[in-house]
């Protein structure tokens, strides 16, 4: 490498070698432990500008513009509310469901079954029975 | 792509809506967005507002995202340097208001900042913000964002050679310019 394209290098990467394109920081460093005077000055002016632009303090990111950017976010669905578009209509056809098996069985448990008849198989409603067994406990109590 | 890109994973636990992928991609991308908008734009609110519209975009591309194409920083750095474009174009398209002008000159360092540090930043920022605008971009993807200089300039359409070009002539610029008596100029509002 030339003297003078280590100073055109250290004009543009600055004095950290370690910066420079990494085809370049072998023969450049050849050149600077050869102790030559111009690349040693080429990189002194470079380190002046660098501590210059290293005291450049860019804003900061504060707790409540981080805050704010998080709460930007997309945020995870909770299960239920995941579920919560099909989830409803499903729940109101299982309530309904549920009446229609609930009434169907009340209606079953206080109508007659056709194939039996009263005396095989009463009604809980039936008035009859209810007298008779009503008769045969009065009956009971007073012996 | 030989290497493999470290973003990756984050992005695919991104897409699963985990909420610890989004603080860690917080963590590792925001103070990087920052560097870049404040230093291209010179504007921290104009910053900031960069950094939110790019991680929107972040949390819109996570689940599609396919790895191989392009490295996700690079990738990053060209969604911020776009929103930063768009943002230096409509400065050039309304000139400063008297308004700004005096908001401009209130960010100057007071005589009574005594603090070294903050009156060194000042004035490298207003050295940077006097520079013309592909030049203050090179400066900042390849020294501040330690980007390679293929990917700088990959990012800015330019050949190597180019990028190495407008880096010496920033530098000597900046060198130049922090010698003399430091200028407040605006950026996008500088020579071009």
């Amino acid at each position: 490498m030339t003297p003078e394209r280590f100073a055109y290098l250290a004009e543009a990467y600055g004095a950290d070698v370690q910066r420079w394109p990494p085809a370049e920081q072998g023969a450049a460093k050849a050149l600077l432990d050869s102790g030559n005077a111009v690349a040693g000055e080429a990189l002194q002016a470079a380190a002046w500008l660098d501590a210059h632009l290293d005291s450049h303090q860019p804003v900061l990111a504060d707790s409540a513009l981080a805050r704010q950017i998080r709460q930007s976010a997309p945020r995870r669905a909770w299960f239920w509310s995941r579920y919560a578009g099909w989830l409803s209509p499903a729940g109101l056809v299982g309530v309904g469901i549920a009446g229609v098996v609930t009434g169907m069985l009340v209606a079953s448990m206080s109508v007659p079954l056709p194939m039996l008849s009263s005396e095989v198989l009463p009604s809980v409603f039936d008035q009859g029975d209810a007298e008779v067994v009503f008769t045969v406990n009065a009956e009971e109590t007073e012996q | 792509m030989k290497d493999t890109d470290p973003d990756v994973e984050l992005l695919a636990r991104i897409g699963n809506n985990e909420p610890a992928a989004v603080n860690e991609m917080v963590t590792r991308k925001l103070p990087r967005l920052l560097a870049l908008a404040s230093r291209i734009l010179g504007d921290a609110d104009e910053a900031r507002d960069v950094a939110q519209e790019s991680f929107l975009r972040i949390w819109r591309q996570a689940a599609s995202w396919r790895s191989g194409e392009a490295r996700f920083d690079t990738w990053l750095h060209r969604v911020a340097l776009n929103l930063c474009h768009d943002r230096l174009r409509r400065r050039k398209e309304r000139p400063l208001t008297e308004e700004e002008a005096l908001e401009l000159a209130d960010s100057a360092p007071s005589p009574d900042e005594q603090v070294e540090t903050a009156d060194r930043s000042a004035r490298m920022a207003a050295a940077l913000a006097a520079l013309p605008e592909r030049q203050r971009e090179a400066i900042v993807l390849q020294y501040y964002q330690e980007l390679s200089n293929i990917d700088a300039a990959a990012l800015m359409n330019i050949s190597v050679e180019a990028l190495e070009s407008l880096l010496s002539r920033a530098r000597r610029q900046l060198r130049s310019q922090l010698a003399d008596t430091p200028g407040l100029a605006r950026p996008g509002r500088g020579k071009s």
